[in-house]
């Protein structure tokens, strides 16, 4: 089982047909000269990547953006044109009073599995105490949340939210809650492995690939940044693949994260079984 | 008269060679054009359009071929965030694989047939895939 736990779905086909609505994404995303996909071609690629399931992320920036980029109605329709290879997560703006109950209606009514927040993006620190509803929803269904974390390329972004550090009171207080950090919070694995290694709530995906090619990032990440018997050892059970597809390369980044001199073992919880253990299974 | 009709092909693997020659002749078929030229032209930087013969043992050769010249594991320079795109660029060679077969093909045409050798086909390269390509087919004559 091959898992992608960050895959942006923004210019997939099916929820692409309205042509300003395309456009707002490619702005509001800093995403460009990428087109729409069809799924015929998105499932090619995850042959090519030997993947067998994707994570799906929304974008809810209704108080900056006046809108959801992609919205948890989307996510359910693309999940059910491949309810085989589709996982779809939900996404809120904090700053709507009404975000928790948005949540719990995408964990009820939609049928979404886990929740994807964007601290820089969305303005706020995962220590304030207005997320804690939102945390008490998510605990309530037992659904994890993928933070963004570390650098965000899209616009109107700040990197002093999405620092490992920002995400400690969340993972203390809410033990049984399952966080990730996005993109290992690049530039701050070091940080985040400290994180990890503390509390076992928290996990972090691989999607991130900001200099050279997928094997170079990826080898200077996880082997010099960090030594790769930090992840082979002690943090196996909670590092997850991810690519943050389209931004990044997923074909190559698959391809390379085999190659970083993980055990087989390791590389099997890396490629899925955390990922299954972060979802609370795939039912 | 100038007659413009694109080819639209997902591929499906990272370098393919796909034939297109009886696509670009029903094109040529169904402009009317009695005697002109025929340009096939694709519209992307890492695939090539390229006339060869159409064999499954040359396909290998020549795949074999382009990865000496352009072989994956070098460092190359285009390996980096691109603003223009907002992601990373990792198609080095397919950039460099689409320089040996070019970007286009050109065909007489004559009562209106294109003109080719017994042994000529047009081929689309894709050197980046999979991909949603497309390829420009100009019939230009009277």
């Amino acid at each position: 089982m091959f898992i992608d736990i960050h895959v942006h779905p923004a210019f997939y086909e099916p929820i692409n047909a309205d042509e300003n609505r395309e456009e707002l994404r490619h702005q509001e995303l800093d995403i460009h000269k990428n087109g729409t996909a069809p799924l015929e071609h998105i499932f090619n690629q995850m042959r090519c990547a030997g993947l067998d399931k994707l994570c799906l992320l929304p974008e809810d920036y209704t108080s900056t953006v006046g809108c959801a980029l992609v919205s948890n109605e989307e996510i359910r329709t693309l999940v059910d044109l491949a309810p085989d290879r589709f996982i779809g997560f939900a996404s809120v703006d904090p700053s709507d009073p009404e975000a928790p109950d948005r949540l719990e209606e995408a964990f009820t009514r939609l049928k979404l599995k886990g929740l994807k927040l964007h601290p820089g993006r969305q303005h706020f620190m995962p220590g304030e105490e207005r997320l804690e509803a939102i945390y008490q929803v998510c605990e309530r269904y037992d659904k994890p949340i993928l933070f963004h974390a570390g650098l965000s390329w899209e616009p109107d972004t700040f990197t002093r939210y999405c620092q490992p550090t920002a995400f400690e009171e969340v993972a203390e207080k809410h033990p049984k809650l399952r966080i990730c950090l996005g993109h290992f919070a690049w530039p701050w694995v070091r940080e985040t492995a400290m994180l990890m290694v503390k509390y076992p709530n928290v996990y972090a995906d691989t999607g991130a690939l900001y200099f050279d090619n997928a094997y170079e990032f990826y080898t200077q990440t996880f082997t010099k940044d960090i030594p790769v018997t930090w992840i082979d050892r002690s943090l196996r059970h909670q590092v997850m693949f991810g690519s943050n597809n389209p931004r990044f390369e997923q074909i190559r980044m698959a391809d390379a994260i085999t190659k970083i001199g993980l055990r087989d073992s390791t590389l099997e919880l890396v490629k899925g079984l955390n990922a299954v253990e972060f979802l609370g299974g795939l039912d | 008269m100038q007659y413009v009709k694109t080819i639209h092909i997902l591929t499906k693997v990272y370098n393919e060679f796909d034939v297109i020659t009886p696509q670009v002749e029903a094109i040529v078929a169904e402009s009317g054009v009695k005697n002109g030229m025929v340009t096939v032209l694709t519209k992307h930087t890492t695939t090539g359009v390229t006339v060869n013969e159409a064999l499954e043992c040359l396909e290998s050769d020549i795949a074999v071929a382009l990865s000496l010249f352009a072989p994956e594991d070098r460092p190359y320079s285009h390996a980096r965030m691109l603003r223009d795109y907002g992601s990373t660029a990792g198609n080095p060679t397919g950039h460099l694989k689409a320089l040996v077969t070019g970007s286009h093909c050109h065909f007489l045409i004559q009562d209106g047939k294109i003109n080719r050798g017994g042994a000529q086909d047009v081929y689309f390269c894709e050197y980046d895939g999979p991909a949603s390509r497309n390829i420009l087919v100009i019939v230009e004559g009277e």
